[in-house]
């Protein structure tokens, strides 16, 4: 079904079976997105439900076990369905556009990735209809054991993470073939922009990563269905070793969330700076250095349950380490903005407050890297205001910029400007308002995970003005919303290239037509549209070449069906595990034996 | 999921650095495997001594318990022979392999017919090797023994079965009219690598579980 | 892409009589491994058997699994996540059969004494 370049392969579709069965990566990358902004809605529901509890002491708005379930949920919402689909989103749309390529190496095992991280976050997420999980997310044994958490909770748990990871799992696998094989001409490594490094960087440790998290998993599942007692210390197993293999995972899983902002961010300051990013290979390097760090670093969330001292001191070191390259990224934007020619532009005020709230949390995060000082912060509400000011104020801000970076790329219309500001400034006011004071209420001894408080504490003004905070928060979301709907109804007008950005993916219409690039770019700096801009060098023009589209295929979304059934067999009956397993093989061969020229 | 298709690649048919797309895909996973049985080794060994203090067998090796002889469980020639079907099946394979690359049809399917019977020779030991361990009273609940050995060997075997499937299938596929297509000798040495992968992790598994004591 | 693999193929790869040889060299080491877990070498055993595993391991992911004909990429994709494995199994038990046992062994026996 090959035409002519400027035409499409495929006549471009429309309807719901167009979606269903679409494996382009522009459509994965938006399904993707509207997909987690929901979660990260419905995730901020759960938060506003906690805060409402929280604002007076004894509370009464919520029962504890209800409680225990809502910031359980909130989390995994948050942090499985809501921050990282996002960062998929923009992997999905933006790395082949970003590395001049047509789509990415495996475009149906893309549209795989997506159906069945949509059927993981309806396990996870439906779980409320039957029992939700309490065991916070990391979900610590022995209180995720049956003896423990008789109900079907944490069944989902492992049953919605298993399938989440498999998702994740197949995700990175091609986003590391596509960074590594599918580069346009003359993109070398060094010369790719940063946020396709930092994909890159993600893809690697999710795909090394998330086996230890499904060992994990596998044996709760074991202990819970078949009787076995891995992490049951009266019976001979050890629930430490839950601890360790879920931070195994869990310390690069934070990675995991964070990188993506970052990339986002070292695109966004060069552009609207008008002056290439400052020091790109430190940045490269030390984005790789937090990687392989990442992985030497994770029982510093484990330093209360009596390690022995060497481990803790040698863990200790490997975790203030780790702030170091963190601190060369923040010091290259820094420098990157010094100089410039700035842009306020409401993508660049999100980036330039990522980095000031992000340092925060990675400072209050080197406090507790020293054992005595975090034996004092521990399952507080320090932890907390640490955690919100990495994730809401770097991986949130991080995201928020890049969704009106990229939108004009994305739907060819502009994002409002004063709007913008107005969701600017009220989440950037609501967000310190709701987490600044629980580096107080840490301090104050308040623990987290507590359902309510009692008066004579004098921790109820700070909860207070957090949860006022949190209703700022909320509001500002809404103008976020407003300016999408209003943007979306206006005519499409953004040219190619709005904001004078550097790199490729702006190096096409905007949107983009289906096939991306009318003709392939060659790359002959890190800053190619930069480049051929002050050379002189015109767009490559269509050559008449032949493009070849990946025709559209519903086996994707079967195969994930088949995969889904066989978690939810696992939490009801086995005969629909059978079911699952007969569909996902039979997709497997229609897969297989499907024509894709 | 080796089977996604060739690139949409703006008709260029050479990939940035020369490498095959789904051959590196299929390495990469592996790396990732390594990862996952890394985890189901540590298990077992974290437990391994533990389940001696313990004192509460069956035991994998010799144990004496306030001066009585425990006597371990594991039967090494057993476990040496099916070691040593697993290993031939590699030969076998490699040999269907072989047969793709040069177009020797009936050398591939022959290749692909014997490493799947040997799979499952290999499959039908471990099926007996469970079943007498479960008559000498071992099984997944007895102790962290049973529960971490089993886990390991059972997933290491479920990966034999996935293999048998896969080529399975690749043999199946192989009497349509056209084969395997164009590119039957990258999807067979694809299906080569995922077999001599859990071939690697049983030389581990064997010496570190059975032959250390 | 399969063009290429099959021209490295026959360059590079071996003959099918090669590859039983190696085949049978496994096997011979196998069974000299076999003989080292029944024969007392005290404290060589252990060292011997792992060091004969890995060399076992080495042969079939160079030459079965072709890695020593082949891109490096594959090469170095695979030997970093095998040492990242190997490393993070050593690491969890350097935890429990240290200085950390210690403090697990104390916990259960508080928690066996009552
Ligand atoms: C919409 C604004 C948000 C508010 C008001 C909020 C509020 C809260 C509250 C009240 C808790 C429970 C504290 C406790 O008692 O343990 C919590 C926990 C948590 N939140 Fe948020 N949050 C917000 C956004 C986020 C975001 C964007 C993330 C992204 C990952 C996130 C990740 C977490 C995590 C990981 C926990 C710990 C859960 C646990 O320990 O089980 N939150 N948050
Ligand atoms: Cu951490």
């Amino acid at each position: 079904m090959a035409t002519i370049a400027g035409t499409l392969a495929q006549p471009t579709q429309s309807g719901v079976w167009s979606w269903i069965t679409t494996v382009d990566h522009k459509r994965i990358g938006v399904l993707y997105g509207v997909t987690g902004f929901s979660f990260f809605l419905w995730g901020g529901v759960l938060a506003l439900l906690m805060r409402t509890q929280l604002a007076v002491p004894n509370g009464t708005v919520i029962e504890s076990d209800r409680f225990s379930q809502l910031f359980t949920m909130h989390a995994l919402t948050m942090i499985f369905l809501a921050i990282m689909p996002m960062g998929a989103g923009f992997f999905n749309y933006m790395i082949p556009l970003m590395i001049g390529a047509r789509d990415v190496a495996f475009p149906r095992l893309n549209a795989l990735s997506y159906w069945t991280f949509l059927g993981g976050a309806m396990i996870l997420s439906l779980s409320f209809l039957f029992e939700a999980p309490g065991g916070g997310w990391f979900n610590y044994a022995p209180l995720s054991e049956r003896p423990y958490s008789d109900g079907l909770g944490i069944d989902f748990y492992v049953v919605g993470l298993l399938t989440l990871g498999l998702s994740s799992l197949m995700a990175a696998l091609n986003f590391a073939v596509t960074i590594i094989n599918l580069r346009a001409p003359g993109m070398t490594m060094m010369r790719m922009p940063v946020f396709v490094w930092m994909t890159f960087v993600i893809s690697i440790l999710l795909i090394l990563a998330l086996p230890p998290l499904t060992v994990g998993l596998i044996q709760l599942l074991f202990d819970r269905q078949f009787g076995t007692h891995f992490f049951i210390a009266t019976e001979g197993g050890d629930p430490l070793l839950w601890q360790h293999i879920f931070w195994i995972f869990g310390h690069p899983e934070v990675y995991i969330l964070i990188l993506p902002a970052m990339g986002i961010v070292s695109e966004v300051l060069p552009t609207f700076s008008r002056k290439p990013l400052f020091g790109y290979p430190a940045i490269v390097f030390s984005g790789i250095a937090i990687g392989v760090l990442s992985w030497v670093v994770w029982s510093h969330h484990m330093f209360t349950t009596g390690m022995g001292s060497v481990p803790r001191a040698v863990f200790a070191v490997n975790t203030m380490i780790i702030g170091v390259p963190t601190g060369i990224k923040v010091f290259n934007w820094l420098a990157t903005l010094y100089g410039g020619s700035i842009r306020f532009t409401t993508a660049m005020y999100f980036a330039v407050a990522f980095i000031a709230t992000f340092t925060i949390g990675g400072i209050s995060g080197v406090m507790h890297a020293s054992p005595p000082v975090d034996s004092q912060h521990q399952d507080t509400y320090f932890v907390v205001a640490h955690l919100h000011y990495v994730l809401f104020g770097g991986a949130i801000m991080g995201i928020f910029s890049g969704i009106y970076y990229w939108f004009p790329k994305m739907t060819g219309r502009f994002l409002g400007e004063t709007l913008g500001r107005w969701h600017f400034w009220l989440l950037f006011i609501g967000m310190q308002m709701t987490f600044f004071p629980m580096h107080f209420l840490g301090i104050a001894g308040m623990p987290r995970r507590i359902y309510t408080y009692d008066d004579g504490l004098d921790w109820g003004f700070w909860n207070m003005f957090a949860t006022i905070g949190s209703y700022v928060l909320a509001v500002s979301l809404l103008f976020f919303i407003w300016n999408f709907f209003r943007s979306m109804r206006r005519e499409p007008s953004a040219p190619a290239n709005p904001w004078d950005a550097p790199t490729l993916e702006w190096g096409t219409s905007s949107p983009p037509p289906e096939h991306d690039f009318d003709a392939i770019y060659t790359v002959r700096s890190r800053e190619p549209l930069w480049y051929d801009r002050d050379h002189g060098i015109a767009a490559p023009v269509a050559t008449g070449e032949h493009i070849h589209l990946p025709p559209p295929s519903y086996y994707p979304i079967l195969i994930a069906i088949g995969i889904t059934l066989l978690g939810v067999g696992a939490l009801s009956h086995l005969a629909i595990s059978a079911l699952g397993g007969v569909i996902a093989f039979y997709g497997v061969w229609g897969w297989a034996l499907e024509p894709t020229d | 999921m080796a089977h996604a298709p060739a690139v949409a690649h703006g008709g260029a048919h050479v990939t940035s650095t020369g490498t095959e797309n789904r051959k590196l895909l299929m390495w990469i996973f592996l790396g990732s495997e390594c990862l996952f049985f890394g985890s189901l080794i540590a298990t077992y060994l974290v437990f391994k001594h533990q389940v001696i203090e313990r004192g509460i067998g069956p035991f994998p090796i010799d144990v004496t318990i306030d001066g009585k002889v425990e006597h371990g469980i594991f039967d090494i020639p057993l476990t040496s022979t099916s070691t040593f079907v697993l290993l031939m099946s590699s030969v076998t394979m490699v040999l269907a392999v072989y047969g793709a690359h040069q177009h020797r049809l009936k050398m591939m399917k022959l290749g692909l017919l014997s490493t799947m019977l040997l799979g499952l020779v290999f499959l039908g030991f471990q099926v007996y090797e469970f079943r007498t361990f479960g008559h000498e009273g071992l099984n997944l609940t007895t102790n962290m023994f049973g529960a971490t050995f089993f886990l390991l060997t059972g997933f290491h075997g479920t990966h034999v079965g996935v293999g048998v499937l896969y080529l399975g299938s690749l043999l199946a596929a192989s009497f349509r009219r056209n084969g395997l297509g164009r590119e039957t000798g990258e999807h067979v040495e694809i299906a080569g690598l995922y077999w001599h992968f859990v071939d690697i992790v049983w030389i581990v598994i064997f010496t570190v579980l059975y032959l250390i004591p | 892409m399969a063009h290429g693999a099959e021209h490295t193929e026959q360059e590079h790869g071996l003959r099918p009589m090669q590859y039983v040889a190696i085949g049978a060299g496994l096997a011979v080491i196998t069974i000299i491994e076999l003989w080292i877990s029944y024969a007392d070498l005290g404290s060589l055993m252990v060292p011997l058997l792992l060091g004969l595993s890995a060399f076992k391991f080495v042969v079939v992911v160079g030459w079965f699994m072709h890695l020593r004909f082949d891109h490096r990429l594959y090469t170095q994709a695979f030997a970093a996540s095998l040492t990242l494995g190997v490393l993070v199994t050593l690491a969890l038990l350097t935890l429990y059969w240290g200085d950390a046992a210690d403090s697990i062994r104390g916990y259960r026996e508080w928690l066996n004494s009552g």
